[in-house]
């Protein structure tokens, strides 16, 4: 597993496709986020624009292989790790991107509550907003692996899949995603860090089940 | 030892009420035998290759005692962003090796398909059959106890054929299981220990009373001289098409151009050696 993921990583940086959402997301969160602002109101915007991010990145590291060379890494290594391992280096790279949003954000951000009655501490702070962007991305991956191959094969069906798919999973009452990123915003106007943990255990949940059923579908679709 | 592989009442289709490629399929191949798969275009010969191959699960039967395995596509699109010796290292880790011995392996196996000069081109710009050769490579430098190949000699060049069916005969007789399809009716003729048909939807065992439309195909004659008193190993039979005695110690093997090292190679390393007299095509027999 670890030559796989090794390989799949080597594909995601030598492609540069892995620009495209990093610009998306470095752009929305020069929008979201000022210098100043109510630090876990910064955070929670970070974590929800990572959802899509981390769709998309699932979305290029699945579509990256060519069929015949996902078929000659298959026959090595069964098609279930196949299509494992290219969701899980998105997964990385998702949490990698979120982890750093999560820094800089933290930086720039004033520690204090909406109203700036309540001194809010970084550091907590930090750590409930890494937790938020971690169920962000595990839910973006569940969204990514949901809305490409092998679940939907043509891009023109595959691709407002994923929009609307992860709008849903940012908005519709129930979702992880929704909890951790509320949290994080009621926690700024009352002052108290939230430990957003029951969403995360939801996303992993939702995230396992996903990715589970698009390896397991992996041998069972004709290749795109 | 190893166990066969099995195929029982396999059957294939793509979609949940779509027709079926292919039903009934039993199958079993003994280690160290090389298979043969014909059949007209279209008829499923492909998704059988991927069934066997691991890639495909069967939609109803089963599939039992796959091994180590590789499989070359038929065709091999070079879209990845990676030289051609880095891709190989990449899959030579995949499938299990070392990467100072998959870097290695990749530099020889370019250099027997005759490709060494492209082991830092991209991908992207290598020709068709500058890239079918590093699909082979990746399938043969991990050694695997199964080869697919699907049509994997389309696209090669006139000694990276030859060199791709000289590195059939050394996996088979590695005691490797390879299974192929090729449309050339001479390709390994004689070599193959079973042929079977994919024909109205199932496979179908080619047997003796059919008519062999097959062509003999490039042999070899060799002469060598055992140990007093020895017979012929047993895998040297079995790599030989045929057989004959002109001595007292002294044999004349004819055997495919496609197995003739291994077939030296396995006197030479017998114990105790055997000697070989003389190698000439089967023409100048003198």
């Amino acid at each position: 597993m670890t030559a796989l993921l090794r390989y799949q990583t080597a594909l995601l940086l030598r492609s540069q496709r892995w620009l495209p959402p990093v610009v998306l997301y470095a752009a929305a969160l020069g929008i979201g986020v000022q210098g100043g602002q109510p630090v876990l109101d910064s955070l929670g915007w970070a974590a929800a624009v990572l959802l899509p991010v981390a769709a998309w990145l699932v979305r290029i590291c699945v579509t990256s292989e060519p069929p015949a060379a996902r078929g000659c890494v298959s026959a090595a290594r069964g098609p279930a790790r196949a299509h494992l391992a290219p969701v899980l280096v998105a997964l990385a790279a998702a949490v990698v991107l979120g982890a750093a949003a999560t820094v800089v954000v933290t930086l720039v951000s004033d520690p204090v509550s909406t109203g700036r009655a309540t001194r809010v501490p970084p550091l907590p702070a930090a750590g409930a907003g890494l937790l938020a962007a971690l169920v962000c991305a595990l839910l973006g991956t569940a969204v990514g692996a949901l809305t490409a191959w092998p679940v939907l094969r043509s891009p023109g069906r595959a691709v407002p899949a994923l929009l609307l798919a992860a709008l849903l999973a940012l908005v519709a009452s129930g979702s992880p995603a929704r909890a951790a990123v509320g949290d994080l915003v009621a926690g700024s106007k009352s002052g108290a860090v939230p430990l957003p943990l029951l969403p995360l255990a939801g996303a992993v949940v939702v995230a396992v089940v996903a990715v589970a059923a698009a390896c397991v579908l992996s041998s069972r679709r004709p290749s795109a | 030892m190893r166990r066969e592989l099995r195929l029982d009442g396999v059957g294939r289709r793509y979609a949940l009420r779509g027709p079926w490629v292919l039903r009934g399929v039993d199958l079993a191949v003994e280690p160290g035998t090389l298979v043969r798969v014909e059949g007209a275009n279209g008829t499923g010969k492909s998704t059988l290759l991927r069934l066997l191959a691991g890639i495909d699960a069967p939609t109803e039967g089963r599939v039992t005692g796959r091994p180590r395995t590789a499989y070359v596509p038929e065709r091999f699109p070079p879209a990845l962003p990676f030289t051609a010796a880095r891709y190989l290292t990449h899959l030579g880790t995949v499938h299990g090796l070392s990467r100072r011995t998959a870097a290695r392996a990749a530099g020889q196996w370019l250099e027997r398909l005759g490709a060494a000069g492209y082991a830092d081109t991209p991908l992207t710009r290598l020709s068709k059959g500058s890239s079918q050769k590093v699909a082979v490579a990746q399938a043969l430098l991990a050694e695997p106890e199964l080869l697919v190949l699907d049509e994997a000699w389309t696209g090669l060049d006139a000694e990276a054929r030859a060199e791709l069916e000289r590195a059939v005969a050394e996996r088979t007789a590695d005691g490797g299981t390879v299974v192929f399809v090729d449309h050339d009716p001479g390709r390994l003729a004689g070599a193959s220990d079973a042929v079977y048909v994919v024909r109205d939807g199932t496979l179908h065992r080619r047997t003796g009373l059919e008519p062999e439309p097959m062509p003999s195909g490039p042999r070899v004659v060799v002469r060598v001289q055992g140990p007093p008193g020895a017979a012929l190993p047993g895998d040297v039979r079995r790599t030989a098409a045929s057989a004959e005695e002109s001595g007292p110690g002294c044999h004349t093997l004819t055997v495919p151009a496609s197995h003739s090292d291994v077939l030296l190679r396995t006197l030479l390393t017998a114990r105790p050696p055997w000697h070989v007299v003389g190698v000439h095509a089967p023409e100048d027999r003198r």
